[in-house]
């Protein structure tokens, strides 16, 4: 007898059926759904659904002063206020071509590696608590929260910072900041070390991580995605690195990258990156001058009429501000380049054929935050 | 304090039957006031363990964590679980349109029946098993198996996807892990020589059956972790991917039975456990209903120190590691028992 | 080995077991405020002269302050309402200010029961504490 492959038609064949991964449901990182058709538990189409947090902060930004701009770029990407800061600031300094001073570039770096760690904390955390290690989240927050109280020392927010401004930053840090500083950088190894051995160690998160959710360097340039996300793939891709913007040049740093494009990549490579970003800080706590922290800028600014594009390495991937003045106070048009929008479009394409649990992990391991997207 | 517990139960029984003969009933009704005098102790048992459970898991799980748990309801919190009675107690119960009124309804109660029932064979100390059936381990693995279906009952009739899914991964799961954890019971079953509780306890007056068999022993963590829907394996309320799984739409006091079905699973299975491999009830010193006890609790502590450690497994892993791992391994187990047994206790 | 891994998160999580809780025990406890936190507002009744700068640079529009001019064409305040409800708490208004006549506080619970609440009238509070402390004003 000679054993004859089943076609598809004569296996048994199950009805397929759609769920709602969201806008309620525990792990979808803020308001978002992805409508998933599932054929038992394998995921074999996704559609991503987003605008749910929309509050149209490019149209309200053309009601505003560019400085009254700023709170608002801290709720883009909630998690990483003080990177939206900069990149904001840093674009309309290049519109009005002004120098800033030597001290307000070194805060300004401190404080974006600060926030970059924070951020990078939040992604492991969520991660954890995707793969349901709920202790990994918390040993995460415990170690976020010292950054935040230094955060909170020098701008008085803990989430929403504002402190960066046109020309400098708001006010110099306290006096008691720096050493306080230098004791959390000793302190951060410590918790690193402690998640290596809780998570990364861990044999059933790599069995649930190593090769899933792929991407190919390809895929991930054609959706554009950037940042950890991009690294993650094997393409050394840092915009501090490859296009240095502020001060970055004079700092020396590595840049972490993955192999495969994996969820496991994506997440090892935000361990990586936190350790780089202590030696940024490091290194601009050594060299950090004293003097003024905000250059004479004009209470009104206004800027001459034309357009200015500019990007930085956020915390998710190349964060860009595209800015048209039309001479007035306000800006023409806002546009921001948000790189959660990027990493999302590639869900679909990353989860299809997975299992549902792999789509909920890969989710966590793009590193999205809904402010962003919707903004 | 040893026969406390013994002597509370011929007090009983003394009553009882001097209650049949007052009222000139059959002498037969004194054995069915007997089993159902022991049924609301074994009831109440089970419902105070589940209050307490609800509570340490919490304040476990808190201190895991680095923090600090429920501590606003009495001191330290420890009133928490039964403010949480209250509230569910009070709150609405919802039947969802869809759901298959009556499944829906008999789900939530059919899961605590198996629950309770196991207690029957359930060595409490020296002499303290209601029934002590000559089958006992058996008769736990028959009953502790039908509460599949209440789990599946509950997911289909809430007509819920995610139920339907949760379920169906209860279903696949259980029924898996069964037979490592089975298997993994023949080992101590095949050196004391019997399926009697009593039986098994006594065969280990000497050495706890850990020592013989500790490769079993942890075939039992894993699977009974997995029976218990535990840990990592918790995999049918998989929160970050089903809401809640075959619970997803019960609220009230019908919530509540799941809850206390689950709690009162985790308490016999760490006493079947406690039984099998650590000596039961048998300990110096203390009381036996004590070391009982207090080897439950150890074994409890143990399955929320990994609840609260170790991520979700995903669910092919899960079968991978029944079905390519347990499984064969058990079996080599009860080989390697056998050859064992033969060799020393000779020919 | 497989299984290492895991063992070594246990041993994080037991060695935490016995650790001290980190969390913030509120309450009972109060939390340590940084002097430049953004909680309420106050406003130095003598340095404000109603000159409006603050409300101007605030993105929502959240601050309502009007004036009146006495005898010697002096400006001074007459009324100074702040709606918690659209404040961002960017300190815009603060770093605004040309006579430093506002800063804010460590007061962080500003969490009201009625909408209406959240409009906060910074003269009334101003006068009624002045009443309230022993202080020589």
């Amino acid at each position: 007898m000679v054993f004859k492959r089943k076609t598809e038609d004569e296996v048994l064949q199950t009805e397929r059926y759609q769920i709602n991964l969201g806008p309620q449901h525990p792990s979808t990182h803020g308001v978002y759904q992805a409508i998933l058709t599932l054929d038992g538990e394998t995921v074999i189409d996704v559609e991503n659904v987003i605008g749910y947090l929309h509050r149209g902060i490019e149209k309200l930004a053309e009601d505003r002063t560019y400085t009254q701009i700023i709170p608002y770029t801290d709720r883009l990407d909630y998690i990483a206020a003080m990177l939206n800061n900069l990149g904001y600031v840093q674009t309309v300094e290049k519109l009005l071509d002004i120098e800033i001073p030597e001290r307000a570039e070194y805060l300004r770096v401190i404080m974006a590696e600060l926030q970059r760690i924070a951020s990078h904390m939040v992604f492991i955390g969520s991660f954890a608590i995707d793969i349901a290690s709920i202790t990994g989240w918390m040993y995460n927050f415990r170690d976020r929260e010292k950054i935040l109280d230094l955060l909170e020392m020098t701008c008085g927010s803990r989430i929403t910072t504002s402190y960066m401004r046109i020309g400098g930053v708001a006010e110099d840090i306290p006096a008691d900041f720096i050493p306080i500083l230098e004791r959390v950088l000793r302190e951060l190894p410590e918790g690193l070390e402690e998640y290596d051995e809780l998570l990364t160690g861990n044999e059933i998160l790599i069995g649930r991580t190593k090769g899933v959710g792929v991407i190919d360097i390809d895929t991930a340039l054609d959706y554009g995605i950037g940042g950890p996300n991009l690294r993650a793939c094997g393409l050394p891709f840092d915009l501090r690195k490859v296009r240095p913007y502020g001060i970055y040049d004079r700092f020396d740093f590595e840049v972490p990258t993955g192999e495969n494009g994996d969820s496991f990549d994506r997440f090892k490579i935000r361990l990586d990156e936190i350790r780089q970003s202590i030696r940024i800080i490091e290194q601009a706590i050594d060299n950090i001058p004293e003097g003024s922290v905000k250059s004479k800028v004009p209470r009104n600014i206004k800027p001459n009429a034309g357009e200015v594009y500019h990007q930085i390495e956020g915390a998710r991937g190349i964060l860009g501000y595209y800015l048209v003045s039309d001479g007035s106070t306000k800006p023409y048009r806002l546009h921001i380049h948000s790189p959660s929008l990027m990493s999302l479009g590639v869900f679909p394409e990353m989860t299809k054929g997975e299992l549902i649990q792999d789509a909920v992990v890969n989710l966590a391991s793009i590193d999205i935050v809904l402010g962003e997207i919707d903004r | 304090m040893e026969s406390l517990f013994i002597n509370i139960g011929n007090l009983c029984r003394e009553k009882v039957v001097e209650l049949t003969e007052v009222l000139n009933l059959p002498e037969a009704f004194a054995g069915y006031f007997m089993v159902l005098i022991y049924a609301i102790a074994i009831l109440t048992f089970v419902l105070l363990n589940a209050i307490v459970l609800v509570y340490l898991e919490r304040k476990i799980a808190a201190y895991l964590q680095q923090r600090l748990g429920p501590n606003r309801v009495g001191p330290r919190g420890i009133l928490q679980s039964l403010a949480d009675v209250v509230k569910l107690l009070g709150k609405e119960d919802i039947i969802p349109r869809a759901a298959d009124k009556w499944i829906f309804r008999l789900a939530a109660v059919l899961v605590i029946v198996p629950t309770v029932m196991v207690y029957a064979v359930i060595p409490f100390g020296k002499d303290m098993i209601a029934v002590d059936l000559n089958i006992g381990i058996f008769y736990f693995i028959a009953i502790s198996s039908t509460a599949t279906i209440a789990l599946l009952m509950a997911g289909w009739g809430s007509n819920n996807k995610y139920s339907l899914l949760g379920s169906m991964r209860v279903v696949a799961q259980m029924v898996s892990y069964e037979i490592p954890l089975v298997f993994s019971m023949l080992g101590v079953i095949m050196i004391a020589g019997s399926l009697q509780m009593s039986d098994i306890v006594a065969a280990q007056k000497d050495m706890w059956f850990i020592v013989f068999q500790p490769v079993a022993f942890l075939i039992f963590i894993i699977a009974a972790t997995a029976e218990l829907n535990r840990g990592p394996f918790d995999l049918p309320e998989g929160e970050q991917e089903i809401i809640a799984g075959p619970f997803t739409e019960y609220s009230g006091m019908r919530y509540a039975l799941f809850f206390t079905a689950e709690y009162a699973n985790l308490i016999s299975t760490s006493a079947i456990a406690a039984t099998l491999f650590l000596g039961g009830p048998s300990g110096p010193w203390l009381p036996s209903w004590m070391w009982f006890l207090i080897k439950v609790y150890a074994m409890i502590l143990f399955f929320m120190w990994i609840r609260w450690t170790i991520p979700r497994i995903r669910i092919d892993h899960l079968m991978k590691l029944n079905w390519k791992f347990l499984v064969p391994l058990s079996l080599v187990n009860i080989f390697v028992t056998g050859v064992a047994l033969k060799l020393f206790s000779g020919w | 080995m497989y299984g290492y891994g895991l063992l070594k998160g246990l041993r994080v999580t037991l060695g935490n077991f016995f650790g001290r809780a980190v969390t913030e025990q509120y309450p009972e406890r109060r939390p340590f405020i940084s002097p430049r936190f953004h909680g309420f507002f106050q406003l130095d009744l003598k340095k404000c002269n109603g000159c409006g700068v603050c409300s101007l640079s605030c993105p929502n529009g959240a601050i309502q302050v009007t004036s009146e001019r006495d005898e010697n064409k002096k400006r001074f305040v007459t009324g100074y309402k702040i709606s918690l409800g659209y404040c961002l708490f960017c300190g815009l208004c603060v770093e605004a200010c040309p006579r430093d006549a506002l800063r804010f506080t460590q007061e962080f619970e500003l969490s009201s029961y009625r909408r209406e609440d959240f409009v906060c009238d910074l003269l009334e509070i101003e006068k009624r504490e002045k009443i309230c402390s022993r202080e020589p004003a």
